[in-house]
């Protein structure tokens, strides 16, 4: 999202804030890192420090604004996508339901008095940051190894565990075999060779996509001869001659 | 071997343990690691603690984590740091604060529970704190879609935090007091009664917490 390229004429931009103090490009690099919470960063407070370092008499003033305008841009959305509300609806119970007043003063009371305690541990770090422990690690002696089972099965776990299903609300409810559109594909034929493209013109994305698995499917089985003169060029259909 | 001399060599055992180990050791391990009856081990650890008393030692005995620990006073830090040439590891956020405080107090919890609880995704602040040791799951939802983990706090986040345990921590209904919740309701009614057309409603929609 944020190219490297894009931030190579502000290389001697520094910016001044709470969370972060250092060159801009740095900033880019930790928030994409995760090692700076993109919501931590005011980017009100970024754009007024860009604007009264801008020096408009400079020859890249032009490329140096283009480059900001677009890293500024996309924190904007990545700020904009993390203040989301969770992805995860069902867990939440009663994500976008009209809540009743009581139901939010409750909420929001449980949210005060997190937010209380976030406060009390963020004085307990304070207090107890600079203690370093003895520690001397030591080394594992065959037969000796001892495993953290909890560590284990987390590990394993996220090793293991599916990657979270891609949304597919968008596509609506699937009205198309892949035995319609391969038949449509063995009519279109009878008439001589058809292009994809010819084929599919009145189609929407979902039927588009199951025609060509159709005619994937109808070649593998030697009913179908798929050309393409060049790369990413016209795809033709046309009768196999071993099943004319 | 006479009284003083053998609550002498069972402190030194005691130090010697807590020397070696790079984690808090509880006090059955030590009574059975040092071979000491729990008056021994007492006497052997309130020793300890006068011979490493931050007044006087750059090395102190800490209770955390349901074990002790031997660590470096905290007056040290800077010197230590600067010979160990390594930063002390950034402060968290007030994002990460706040994570932590959910599932210390609402614990064990899901990520899905922890957005819900401060109307943010938190996933990116979950992961961080996993890879720092202080969230570890320690089990999965099974009643929850897809069984998803559960997360607790860690004994890293207690000896980080100076604790002995989870209890060592002020109570969730204490932080805020009658009055200020009082208030918070009294805000929501008249918010609610000065909206157009919601007066006299009995449901609002639901607004993030944070931007309350």
């Amino acid at each position: 999202m944020i190219e490297e390229s894009r931030s190579r004429s502000l290389s001697d931009f520094t910016v001044e804030l709470d969370v972060y103090s250092g060159p801009y490009e740095w900033l880019l690099a930790l928030i994409m890192r995760d090692e700076v919470e993109i919501f931590e960063v005011p980017l009100r407070e970024l754009v007024s420090l860009y604007l009264s370092n801008r020096d408009p008499e400079r020859r890249d003033t032009l490329e140096r604004d283009t480059d900001f305008a677009g890293s500024a841009a996309a924190l904007v959305l990545l700020k904009s996508r993390t203040l989301s509300p969770a992805a995860e609806p069902e867990a939440e119970g009663d994500e976008g339901e009209a809540l009743t007043p009581e139901q939010l003063a409750e909420k929001l009371a449980r949210y005060l008095k997190i937010k209380r305690g976030a406060e009390h541990l963020r004085e307990r770090f304070r207090e107890n940051a600079g203690f370093h422990p003895s520690g001397h690690v030591l080394r594992a002696r065959l037969g000796k190894l001892k495993i953290n089972q909890g560590r284990l099965v987390g590990t394993a776990r996220r090793a293991f565990s599916r990657l979270t299903e891609p949304p597919v609300r968008h596509l609506g409810p699937i009205t198309v075999t892949l035995q319609d559109l391969a038949d449509l594909i063995r009519s279109s034929l009878a008439r001589g060779p058809v292009s994809y493209e010819e084929l599919t013109r009145d189609m929407d994305r979902l039927n588009s996509a199951v025609a060509f698995a159709a005619a994937l499917s109808l070649a593998s089985e030697g009913h179908l001869k798929l050309s393409q003169s060049e790369p990413l060029g016209p795809l033709t259909f046309e009768v196999a001659e071993s099943a004319s | 071997m006479t009284e003083s001399a053998r609550t002498m060599a069972a402190s030194s055992r005691v130090e010697a343990i807590l020397h070696v180990s790079p984690r808090p050791v509880t006090a059955a391990t030590l009574r059975s690691t040092a071979d000491l009856s729990d008056k021994e081990l007492r006497a052997a650890l309130s020793e300890l603690e006068t011979r490493y008393s931050p007044e006087s030692s750059g090395i102190v005995l800490r209770n955390v984590a349901g074990g002790y620990q031997l660590a470096t006073n905290p007056a040290c830090a800077e010197a230590v740091e600067r010979f160990r040439e390594e930063a002390r590891p950034a402060p968290l956020s007030s994002a990460a604060h706040e994570v932590l405080s959910c599932v210390l107090y609402l614990g064990p919890l899901t990520r899905g529970a922890v957005s819900a609880v401060r109307g943010v995704n938190s996933d990116a602040v979950v992961r961080n704190l996993l890879d720092r040791g202080l969230l570890a799951e320690v089990g999965t939802d099974q009643e929850s879609p897809g069984s998803p983990a559960l997360l607790a706090v860690t004994d890293d986040f207690l000896a980080a935090t100076g604790a002995v345990s989870r209890d060592d921590f002020p109570a969730l209904d204490s932080l805020v007091g009658p009055e200020e919740l009082a208030r918070v309701r009294e805000r929501l009614g008249s918010a609610d009664e000065n909206t157009d057309g919601s007066a006299g409603e009995d449901t609002i929609s639901e607004q993030s917490p944070e931007s309350a």
